[in-house]
């Protein structure tokens, strides 16, 4: 795979939220604001980054029997390191955040990725493969985000939008709202993905004919 | 082959205990650069906070804190002197264990006649949007200032009390008003003992040179 492949992957196609639909407890427990949405993502990024590089580079080293608590150890190494590290640096993030963060250990889309890519793949891939779905992941968190912050409250990033008269619509930011905002989400990604399907389709279907006449 | 185990198990126990070994080392490391910040960060988030529930004060709280014993455990004391080291308020954290998703820790601020000069939350994990309002709304919190234990009636208005609940939040509220009550009931309890220890600390402090 072309590596801009590897990136568009994650990102999209195989997006852990729009298509896998995996690491849901992060996605509606911190999705209160695009702000909290970000820094999950962020946070995330960061320990996939890690985990998928380290794992790629050791293999050859590990033996087939013991690579799953070989990745975990791994995987859980570099979430307390995140963990400690905005405790330090973004205090006030870090208490809003609070238990979600050591929780990314068991995100299983990050051991997913060992799993099925680092340990496969050269390391260069694997940061790809790591940046793609850390990205993706993090879209996914910010749009949900923003989209729960906007409406139950009229304000995006903590700036208002819709002003003062704006009434909250408070379910948006209780947890069926969640759901909720993610189900529109989920409809319009499809949406999205039948028209580039369709579109896809219709330039094959142009370039055999062309062939054909030609 | 030694312990009953073949050369291919004897790698995997050393492969395992190399990835533990080296995890290990990059937590260890990480521990020394962020142990430091973090109780930097921590001291901040609380002088904050005492700043907003202290009295105006001259002196550090927190290099001044006092230990006492409690009903359930130590309390930390943080109190607030004036220029002339003469005491303007205490402070310190009521846990209110019975809030809707765990515990809420409330910085209860305090002149020394016992009244209420502000109260703070400093951790909770309620419903954002509902229980929340605890944090955000200013006007319930500012409800609580000037309060003393006698004359003010420690419940939420639901209950026959003095204090607002919020719409669809009643047991947050609730549970802050009670944590604030035992807070009240303690200093009555202990007063003379903690203002006999808090004379006595700051004789100790200035008295060390004499």
């Amino acid at each position: 795979m072309e590596r801009s492949e590897v990136f568009m992957d994650g990102f999209w196609h195989n997006n852990t939220i729009f298509a896998q639909l995996l690491g849901m407890c992060p996605l509606l427990g911190v999705t209160t604001s695009a702000e909290n949405g970000f820094w999950m993502g962020a946070a995330t990024l960061l320990v996939l980054l890690g985990s998928n590089l380290v794992v790629s580079l050791v293999r050859g080293v590990i033996p087939k029997n013991v690579r799953i608590p070989a990745y975990i150890t791994i995987i859980a190494a570099f979430v307390t390191v995140v963990d400690m590290a905005m405790n330090a640096w973004m205090h006030e993030m870090y208490l809003v955040l609070g238990l979600f963060i050591p929780l990314i250990v068991v995100n299983c889309a990050i051991l997913g990725r060992a799993e099925a890519f680092a340990s496969r793949n050269s390391p260069l891939d694997s940061v790809t493969d790591a940046i793609g779905v850390g990205a993706g992941f993090t879209f996914a968190l910010v749009l949900l985000g923003g989209v729960r912050e906007l409406l139950g409250q009229g304000e995006l990033f903590g700036f208002p939008v819709f002003g003062d008269g704006y009434p909250d619509v408070l379910m948006f930011i209780l947890p069926p709202g969640a759901f909720i905002a993610l189900g529109f989400i989920l409809a319009g990604v499809n949406l999205i993905n039948r028209r580039l399907e369709r579109r896809r389709l219709a330039a094959q279907a142009g370039i055999k004919t062309g062939v054909e006449t030609g | 082959m030694r312990f009953g185990l073949d050369r291919e198990q004897w790698y995997m126990v050393l492969a395992l205990l190399l990835v533990a070994v080296i995890a290990a080392m990059l937590l260890g490391l990480t521990d020394m650069f962020t142990r430091g910040p973090i109780q930097a960060a921590q001291k901040k988030a609380l002088h904050q906070a005492l700043e907003q529930v202290l009295p105006p004060h001259a002196n550090d709280p927190q290099a001044e804190q006092l230990r006492m014993q409690g009903e359930d455990g130590a309390v930390l004391i943080y109190p607030g002197r004036d220029g002339n080291g003469r005491l303007t308020g205490l402070a310190w954290e009521v846990v209110a264990p019975d809030g809707y998703s765990g515990s809420i820790r409330i910085l209860l601020g305090l002149e020394p006649d016992g009244r209420i000069h502000a109260i703070r939350v400093t951790n909770h994990r309620e419903t954002p949007g509902l229980g929340d309002g605890i944090v955000h709304d200013h006007a319930w919190l500012a409800s609580f200032v000037g309060r003393a234990l006698s004359g003010t009636r420690w419940a939420v208005k639901k209950d026959g009390g003095d204090f607002d609940q919020f719409t669809g939040a009643t047991i947050t509220p609730r549970a802050v008003v009670r944590a604030v009550k035992r807070g009240l009931e303690f200093y009555r309890g202990h007063r003379r003992m903690l203002l006999d220890a808090l004379v006595d600390a700051d004789r100790k402090r200035h008295g060390g040179g004499q």
